[in-house]
């Protein structure tokens, strides 16, 4: 199913859609894109390649609620998680739909699935947007990712010529279009041919790395690749592949919840024990845990490298330090952007 | 390709070239060019060959004192290059004893202010394939041929309202001094919040905070936050909780800067460092504005020797020290 609508009639679209359930889009927050509820006036921003915060959340939500539970007197109420809504996701760019797909494995492709991710995944809909420029710090063509085409979405949309433009993948996407019948135009005359994007290519070999870095655990180069660390979370929270949680209980004398929130493994307290102990006791442990986990770890389970190639963490860590470094430092030459 | 003063770093390589190759160093602390153009790296030098990728252009803003906190662990001794916030850093550092300054030489840069990548792509209109510097200028060079933008207009915020650009704390100046900047817009921010109803305010900070991920980036690349350990990992009493409720970030960012009440050394560090742009700047600046206000003018990390305001007791304190 192809469709297509004028630029200028989007705001009629987002209504609409909006009107149905909750809908989640690059909106400009002050001097960053983040993907945000629409609302009447929220300034919609489809140009930012990539938004500051992956669009993880809408699945795996910053804070999410198992159950609460009130007491009066001996009594013990428990009361269930709220319903999740069906909600659309749109604008999501090629890698962090890539990036989804990786997150799906380890949340649904398991047995027992996580019934919470599955939800949420299940529920929504989700509109992928093909890049037209990237971003300077993109790099998924290292990954074999087409920016400007987006498999296994929904819906892949294209910016083009002052339109935009629909085609649905599945029959979620073929619903969506459906329910915005009105809006859209027939798009079977259009070309819906992906183009092609060119991004950073710092030339990773990222063929064996995997492997290769099985029996490099105790490797001298990991005294080396940490120091510039400074032990934050931020690589963490803005990749798109990160999704690690904690279980916290917060109670008080009326009740109470139980509820999950994003951790990082480059925090203390992340592996530490009852008692004190830690076994990732510094910085050098946690940086080598990450980039273990994204190329050597999560490959050897689920065959193939979790990262991208978004670029966030080129963008956003404080001091340089991000996967790319890592991958030159154990996968080989590469070539130098400056 | 950023333009860098060829000479310049030679200056400074010679210079702790000499210390570590002659051993009275076993490490110099240092930057050296990362992925990009705009990006320079901290680099960890030990050896002549390392010195090779020694840099210092205009995109070294990286704070690089808070490494001692880790690097005197290993070390017996260490040069660190240092601008005029990093000097200040150094200072903070030494007044809270977390280094010693025996251990320490200090290469002083003065620093003519670091550029902002993303204020230079949008003057270039698009991502320039390098810049040069003449006089106060900066050459954006991009395909459709060369721009010229004011030096000022493409600083880093937390360069732009730097007062002592000049390193307070060296052993060995390396290059000549820029002199004492005028910031006449330092405190504007913080006059115009002080201006809005105490509702608007809560509003204000509310939306703003709302973005924070608590990756604590902001503290981790601060050099008042060295604490062994933060009060965000306290267990028992447990201060910080983890969920991301409003009042949990507000929990975070307020005392957080109350801590640096009289401490930060207005480096801004934490504002460059946060991925979602919070403007931190403005909180740690009331507060330096406030310190001004009740007990004079204090620079903090100026001067390692002057005693900061609420790290001192006197006997003849005006205020009574609990009031009923």
């Amino acid at each position: 199913m192809k469709k297509v609508i004028a630029r200028e009639k989007l705001p009629e679209l987002w209504k609409s859609l909006s009107a149905q359930g909750p809908l989640f889009l690059p909106v400009q927050e002050g001097p960053v894109v983040l993907f945000q509820q629409w609302q009447e006036g929220a300034k919609i921003n489809l140009e930012a390649t990539n938004t500051a915060v992956p669009p993880k959340d809408l699945f795996l939500p910053r804070e999410e609620t198992y159950m609460q539970y009130r007491c009066k007197g001996k009594e013990l109420e428990v009361i269930p998680a709220e319903e999740v809504k069906p909600a659309v996701l749109f604008g999501v760019h090629p890698c962090d739909l890539s990036a989804v797909e990786l997150l799906d494995k380890v949340y649904i492709e398991q047995d027992p699935a996580d019934e919470l991710y599955k939800i949420r995944r299940e529920n929504t809909t989700v509109v992928a947007l093909s890049c037209t420029e990237p971003d300077p710090f993109c790099f998924c063509n290292d990954f074999a990712i087409n920016p400007a085409d987006a498999p296994g979405a929904d819906v892949v949309a294209h910016l083009k010529n002052g339109s935009l433009l629909l085609e649905a993948g599945t029959d979620k996407g073929k619903t969506l279009l459906k329910q915005a019948e009105d809006l859209l135009e027939d798009g079977s005359g259009q070309s819906f041919e992906p183009g092609e994007v060119k991004t950073a290519d710092f030339g990773l070999k990222l063929e064996g790395l995997p492997e290769n870095l099985k029996n490099r655990f105790d490797d001298s180069a990991w005294d080396e690749l940490y120091k510039s660390c400074l032990g934050c979370g931020v690589c963490t929270y803005v990749c798109p592949t990160c999704y690690c949680f904690d279980v916290e209980d917060f109670g008080h004398e009326a009740g109470g919840e139980r509820f999950r929130c994003w951790d990082s493994c480059m925090y203390g307290h992340f592996t530490e024990m009852a008692g004190g102990h830690n076994p990732r006791p510094g910085r050098k442990e946690r940086i080598r845990q990450r980039f273990m986990h994204k190329l050597q770890y999560y490959p050897e389970t689920f065959g193939q490298i979790a990262c991208v190639g978004c670029g966030r963490c080129l963008r956003s860590c404080p001091v340089n330090l991000d996967i790319v470094q890592a991958i030159q430092t154990f996968g080989g030459e590469t070539v130098e952007q400056c | 390709m950023a333009e860098r003063n060829l000479d310049n770093i030679k200056i400074i390589r010679e210079a702790v070239k000499q210390d570590l190759l002659g051993g009275r160093i076993s490490q110099v602390l240092g930057w050296e060019k990362g992925h990009y153009w705009w990006q320079s790296r901290p680099l960890f030098a030990r050896s002549e060959a390392d010195l090779e990728k020694l840099t210092w252009d205009s995109f070294c803003g990286i704070n690089l004192s808070r490494y001692l906190l880790e690097e005197l662990k290993d070390h017996e001794k260490v040069g660190v290059l240092v601008k005029g916030c990093d000097a200040r850093a150094f200072n903070r550092l030494l007044q809270d004893n977390m280094v010693k300054r025996e251990q320490v030489i200090l290469y002083g840069l003065p620093c003519p202010g670091m550029l902002d990548y993303n204020r230079l792509f949008e003057e270039a209109g698009a991502v320039p394939s390098g810049i040069a510097e003449n006089n106060g200028t900066v050459i954006l060079k991009t395909g459709g041929g060369d721009r010229e933008v004011k030096r000022e207009d493409v600083m880093l915020d937390k360069c732009r309202e730097c007062v002592y650009p000049d390193p307070a704390a060296y052993d060995q100046m390396l290059l000549s001094p820029q002199g004492e900047r005028k910031a006449a817009g330092r405190f504007k921010p913080v006059e115009e919040l002080e201006a809005m109803p105490a509702d608007e305010r809560f509003a204000y900070w509310d939306k703003e905070l709302s973005r924070c991920l608590r990756c604590y980036a902001c503290r981790q690349a601060c050099p008042f936050c060295s604490c062994r350990e933060c009060f965000v990992e306290q267990e028992s009493p447990r201060w910080q909780g983890r969920a991301y409720q409003p009042s949990e970030n507000f929990m975070f960012h307020l005392v957080r800067a109350y801590h640096g009440t009289g401490r930060c050394i207005d480096c801004g560090e934490c504002e460059r460092s946060c991925p979602v742009n919070i403007p931190l700047q403005e909180l740690n600046r009331k507060l330096i504005k406030d310190i001004n206000e009740l007990y004079g003018d204090y620079e903090a990390g100026l001067d390692a020797e002057a005693e900061p305001p609420l790290l001192t007791y006197r006997p003849d304190d005006p205020a009574a020290f609990s009031e009923k």
